[in-house]
C-alpha cells in the first residue's frame, strides 16, 4: 500500500517539459497551465533567522551580509551554538579578603562540544554576546581591496571616456532620437541608454590613477616549518576544508583559528508564473508561520490520480488497473480520456494560437521606448517528455464522459451514502464516492522486459470553473468561465512479472 | 510608469551589485562585486533528488543534462548562499582560457533562459586576478583542481601563444595517494583502505600532506633518503578503524607535481618554458612578478618548493643558456591564492566595465548566442588605459 501513495508512481506532465507529482505542481489561475519549480520564477520575499525567528528587512539584512548579529554557528560542525551561563569567583577589588561571585557567558555547541573557551576567547558579561571582540576580520586586506577598488573604477572610466570618444557620432544620433521626447534631461538619456552617469574630465581621473601604488613582488615566501619532519602530528587540530571554506577570507589551517560565524539568515521564497507574472505561491512574512497568502497548489484544482488496485503484471498479457479520480474543486468537472499523442497536438494547437499575443518583442532596437516599458518577458521552450513506455494502456472511447461531483468537505463525514444518480457504464466505473470515482482501465505491459518497471502514460480532459475575469470577459459577460483543459499522466505500475506459459 | 520603471531598478543596476561567479571544477567561489571576499565557497555538485546521490556539476555528458544540473546548482547558490533574487540583476563569470565555448554557451543560456538575468560578462581569470595587485605584468600559475595553467601577462596583454597547461593539480596529487595507499595495501591486507571515497583522500591531502623540500627529494632520488617525517593516524569515518598514513605519503604525494619524468615536465619547467616563449624582454618582469593562484597552491610548503625548484632549474643546464634568469619574485595579493581569481572578478565588477562591456538580456535573445567580444581575452581593461595615456 505504501507503494501506491509514494509520491514518484504518478507524474504530472508540466507545462515545460517537467514530470513532477501532484503535491509539487502548482496551477496558475490566470494562464490555467500547471507549472513547477522549474518553470516558475523563484523570488526571495524575506530574510529570516532560522533560529530566533527574527526577521530582517532586505536592506539590512544586505547590510549585514546575511547574517543574524545574535546568533552563531559552530566554526567546528557547524551547527548553531547555545549560550552557556557559568559562575565565577572573582576576588573583589576593594576588599581583598572578600570573594564575589559573577555570571558570565560564553557559547558551546551541543553536537560537537566545542566551546568559544577552546579557542581562548574571553568570557562575556551579558548574555546576547555583541561579539565585535570575535568578528573575524581581515582589515588590512579590506583597506587594500578598497584601495584596488577604487584604482579599477578609474581605469574603467578612462577606458569608457576612450570609447565615448570613438563612439561620439553614434551616441549624438541617439541623443538627438530622445531629446524630442517630453520632459527628459540628458542624466534621464543616460539611465535610459542603461549608461551610467556622467564621468569626471580625464585629466582628474589620470591624477588620481597617478596616485596609486601597484602591488611588489617579494622574494621571500612561506617556508616549510623545519619540524614538520619531526613533529608528530595529531590530524584532529588541522582544519577539514569544510572548516575553512566556513570562513573564507581567513581559511585558517589550525582548529585555534576557529572562531565563530554570525549565523547565516534563511529566506522566505515567492513563485511567480513567468508567462503572466502572477504569483503562483507567496509566504506569510512571519517566520513562524507556515501558512501561504497565496498558494495554487495543483492539488487544489486539477484532478488527483492514484493506482487503487493492481493485477499481476505480465508481459504482453492484459491486467486490470482500477485508478481513482478526484475533483479537488468546488464544481463539477467532466473527464474524457485521449492518448498521448492526442493531447501533445492539442498542446501544440494551443501553443501557436497563443503566441501571437504573447509573443516575444525581439528584433527590435533596444532602446525603443517599447522594450524599455514593457520588460521582455523570457518563457523557456517546453521539453519534449523524458521518459519511455513500457507499457499500453486501453483507455475508454474518447466520447466516454466521467462526471465527479464537487469537493464537499461536510460529505467526508457523511455516510448515508445518498446515491446519485450518474449513468455510468458499469464495465469502466466500479465505484463511486463522493467526488471520487474508481476506473477500471487495463494494461498491456511490453513483453521481454521482465523485471523492469510498467511505465504506461495517458491523457485526461477536464473541466475546469475560471472565476478569475479577464477585461476582455468581464466587459461581455459577468459569469465564470467553463473550460477544458488536459493534463499528461504518466504512471508507473510496478515491476513486469516472467510470463508463465 | 516609466519612474517606477526606473526605480525598481531594471535594466540599470549600476546600485545593486552584481553577483559574482567563479564556477571551479571542484569549488565555486559566489559573491557579490565590491566585496573584499566572496560569501562562499562550495563544491560543484549538486544533489540529485531522485537517488540522494551528488553529482559534479561539470561532468554531465549530455546538454540536456549539463543544463538542468547547473540550473540547479545556481538556484542553489542564489536562494542558500546569496539569498537575492536572480532576475533582472548583473552577473559576472570569471572563465579560465580553457573554458570550452559550449560550457560558455551553456552557462550564458541558464543565466538568460532560465534565470532572466540582465546582463552577462566574461572575464577571464588570469587577467582579472591582476586587478588584485594593480600591476599589468606578471606571470599567472592558476593551480586549480584539474589542472596547472600559466600564462604570462604582459602590459595588461595575455601572450596567448606561450600559455601552458598540465594536467599537475590536485586531482593528480590526490591520485597518487590513492595508488600509494593502494600499493601498501597489496602488502598489508588488513587496513581499511577499500572504505576510502574521493573526499577522504582529499582530506589527507589537505589535512595531513605536505609539499617537501627539492633538497630532501634530491637525496631521495640519489637513494641517500632522509628519515620520513611521523605517520598520522586517520580515522576513516565513524566507528570505523584508523588508517596509518606514512610519513612517506604525507611527504612524497606532492611530489608528482614536480617529477620530471619521461615527458620532463613539470610545474617549474611550464613556468620556466611559458617565460622561455616570451620575447626577451619580458622574461625579467615576468620572473619577478609570478602570481601563484589556486587551492592547490595553498598546500604547506608549495610556494617555498616551486621557488627553490625555479632557481635550480634556472641555473640547471636545461635552462641556464636559454633563460638568464636568477631571480624570482612572488606577489602576495589580498586574498587567499583559491578565491583570488574570484576577488578580481569582483573588482572588476564593481566598475563601469559591466555596464558598458556585458551583453544585455536583449542583446542576447536576438541571437541566443554569445559574442566572442563578450570575454576579456583579447581585448583587455589595461590595454585600453595604455593606448590613452
Ligand atoms: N584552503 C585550502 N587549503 C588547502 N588546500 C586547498 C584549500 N582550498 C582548496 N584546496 C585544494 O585545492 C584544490 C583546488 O581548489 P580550487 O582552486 O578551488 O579548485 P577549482 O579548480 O575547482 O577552482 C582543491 O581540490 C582543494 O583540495
Ligand atoms: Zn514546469
Ligand atoms: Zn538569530
Ligand atoms: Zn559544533
Ligand atoms: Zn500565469
Amino acid at each position: 500500500m505504501a507503494y501506491l501513495v509514494r509520491n514518484d508512481i504518478v507524474q504530472y506532465a508540466c507545462t515545460c517539459g517537467q514530470l513532477r507529482p501532484i503535491s509539487f505542481l502548482y496551477f496558475c489561475r490566470h494562464c490555467l497551465k500547471l507549472r513547477c519549480g522549474f518553470c516558475v520564477c523563484h523570488e526571495v520575499e524575506s530574510h529570516y533567522c532560522s533560529n530566533c525567528l527574527e526577521i530582517l528587512p532586505s536592506a539590512e539584512a544586505r547590510l549585514k551580509k546575511n547574517r543574524c548579529q545574535a546568533c552563531f554557528d559552530c566554526p567546528n560542525c557547524l551547527n548553531t551554538l547555545a549560550v552557556r551561563g557559568t559562575t565565577v569567583s572573582v576576588r573583589d577589588p576593594d576588599d581583598p579578603g572578600k570573594v564575589n561571585s559573577q555570571k558570565k557567558y560564553y557559547h558551546a555547541c551541543f553536537f560537537c562540544r566545542w566551546t568559544t573557551r577552546d579557542v581562548g576567547l574571553p568570557d562575556q558579561a551579558v548574555q546576547t554576546v555583541s561579539a565585535n571582540g570575535w568578528a573575524q576580520k581581515n582589515t588590512s586586506n579590506v583597506q587594500r581591496i578598497t584601495v584596488l577598488l577604487e584604482h579599477a573604477k578609474l581605469l574603467g572610466m578612462l577606458e569608457r571616456h576612450e570609447r565615448e570618444q570613438r563612439e561620439k557620432k553614434f551616441t549624438a544620433r541617439f541623443r538627438r532620437n530622445f531629446t524630442h521626447l517630453p520632459g527628459l534631461t540628458a542624466a534621464h538619456v543616460r539611465k535610459r541608454a542603461g549608461l551610467p552617469p556622467e564621468l569626471p574630465a580625464p585629466s582628474t581621473i589620470k591624477v588620481n590613477l597617478a596616485e596609486f601604488q601597484p602591488a611588489v613582488a617579494k622574494e621571500t615566501v612561506p617556508e616549510l616549518p623545519t619540524d614538520i619532519f619531526t613533529k608528530e602530528l595529531d590530524i584532529g587540530t588541522v582544519t577539514t576544508l569544510t572548516q575553512r571554506f566556513a570562513q573564507p577570507e581567513t581559511q585558517p589551517d589550525s582548529i585555534e583559528g576557529l572562531l565563530p560565524s554570525y549565523k547565516h539568515l534563511s529566506t522566505k521564497q515567492s513563485q511567480r508564473c513567468r508567462e503572466c507574472e502572477h504569483n503562483v505561491s507567496k509566504p506569510e512574512l512571519n517566520p513562524a508561520s507556515i501558512k501561504f497568502k497565496i498558494q495554487q497548489a495543483a492539488y487544489f484544482y486539477v484532478p488527483e490520480v492514484r493506482i487503487v488496485t493492481l493485477e499481476p503484471l505480465i508481459g504482453g498479457k492484459p491486467s486490470e488497473v482500477v485508478i481513482v479520480f478526484i475533483n479537488p474543486s468546488q464544481h463539477p468537472t467532466t473527464l474524457s480520456f485521449i492518448t498521448l499523442q492526442e493531447a501533445e497536438e492539442e498542446i501544440k494547437q494551443h501553443q501557436t494560437e497563443g503566441t501571437t499575443d504573447t509573443a516575444v518583442q525581439q528584433g527590435e532596437a533596444p532602446l525603443s521606448l517599447s522594450s524599455l516599458t514593457k520588460p521582455v518577458t523570457v518563457v523557456e521552450e517546453p521539453r519534449p517528455i523524458d521518459i519511455s513506455m513500457t507499457g499500453e494502456v486501453q483507455l475508454p472511447a474518447a466520447d466516454v464522459e466521467i462526471v465527479l461531483p464537487p469537493k464537499d468537505d461536510a460529505a467526508e463525514y457523511d455516510d448515508s451514502g445518498e446515491i446519485q444518480q450518474f449513468h455510468d457504464d458499469p464495465k469502466i466505473v466500479i465505484h463511486r464516492r463522493a467526488n471520487k470515482a474508481s476506473l477500471r482501465f487495463t494494461v498491456v505491459p511490453k513483453t521481454d522486459i521482465a523485471g523492469e518497471n510498467c511505465v504506461i502514460g495517458f491523457a485526461f480532459r477536464y473541466t475546469y470553473v475560471n472565476r478569475i475575469s479577464t477585461p476582455a470577459i468581464a466587459t461581455s459577460e459577468q459569469k465564470p468561465q467553463k473550460v477544458q483543459l488536459c493534463t499528461r499522466i504518466f504512471m508507473n505500475c510496478g515491476k513486469i512479472l516472467e510470463g508463465t506459459q | 510608469m516609466i519612474k517606477t520603471y526606473y526605480e525598481s531598478g531594471m535594466g540599470l543596476s549600476t546600485e545593486r551589485q552584481a553577483v559574482v561567479f567563479d564556477f571551479g571544477d571542484c569549488y565555486t567561489k559566489v559573491g557579490f562585486a565590491g566585496e573584499a571576499g566572496p560569501r562562499s565557497i562550495v563544491p560543484s555538485e549538486v544533489r540529485c533528488p531522485k537517488d540522494g546521490r551528488t553529482r559534479k556539476v561539470f561532468d554531465a555528458v549530455k546538454a540536456d543534462e549539463q543544463y538542468n544540473l547547473l540550473v540547479e546548482f545556481i538556484h542553489n547558490l542564489y536562494f542558500r548562499h546569496l539569498l537575492v533574487s536572480p532576475k533582472d540583476r548583473r552577473v559576472v563569470v570569471v572563465e579560465s582560457v580553457l573554458c570550452p565555448t559550449s560550457i560558455r554557451e551553456m552557462l550564458a543560456k541558464v543565466f538568460f533562459m532560465h534565470f532572466e538575468i540582465s546582463s552577462l560578462l566574461f572575464v577571464p581569470s588570469h587577467v582579472v586576478a591582476l586587478s588584485t595587485l594593480g600591476v599589468n605584468t606578471a606571470l599567472v600559475v592558476d593551480m586549480g583542481a584539474t589542472e596547472t595553467i600559466v600564462i604570462p601577462v604582459y602590459e595588461g596583454v595575455a601572450v596567448l601563444h606561450a600559455w601552458q597547461a598540465q594536467p599537475l593539480a590536485a586531482k593528480a596529487v590526490e591520485r597518487q595517494i590513492s595508488d600509494m595507499l593502494q600499493e601498501r595495501e597489496k602488502s598489508n591486507q588488513s587496513e581499511g583502505y577499500a572504505n576510502l571515497t574521493e573526499k577522504m583522500i582529499e582530506d589527507i591531502k589537505v589535512r595531513a600532506c605536505f609539499v617537501t623540500t627539492l633538497g630532501r627529494t634530491q637525496k631521495a632520488r640519489e637513494d641517500k633518503p632522509c628519515p620520513c617525517p611521523p605517520s598520522v593516524n586517520y580515522l576513516v569515518g565513524p566507528g570505523s578503524n584508523m588508517l596509518n598514513i606514512s610519513g612517506d605519503i604525507r611527504e612524497n604525494a606532492f611530489n608528482i607535481l614536480f617529477e620530471q619524468d619521461a615527458d620532463q615536465i613539470s610545474v617549474s619547467t611550464m613556468m620556466l618554458d611559458a617565460i622561455t616563449k616570451c620575447p626577451i624582454d619580458m622574461r625579467k618582469p615576468l620572473a619577478e612578478n609570478i602570481l601563484l593562484i589556486g587551492g592547490t597552491s595553498m598546500a604547506v610548503g608549495m610556494k617555498a618548493r616551486i621557488k627553490e625548484e625555479l632557481s635550480y632549474l634556472a641555473a640547471s643546464a636545461q635552462y641556464s643558456e636559454k633563460l638568464k634568469l636568477r631571480t624570482f619574485k612572488f606577489h602576495s595579493p589580498p586574498a587567499k591564492e583559491n578565491y583570488t581569481a574570484w576577488l578580481g572578478g569582483a573588482i572588476y565588477g564593481a566598475t563601469d566595465i559591466v555596464s558598458t562591456r556585458s551583453l544585455s538580456k536583449e542583446a542576447y535573445l536576438k541571437d541566443k548566442k554569445v559574442p566572442d567580444w563578450v570575454s576579456l581575452i583579447y581585448n583587455t581593461l589595461n590595454e585600453g588605459v595604455k593606448r590613452s595615456i
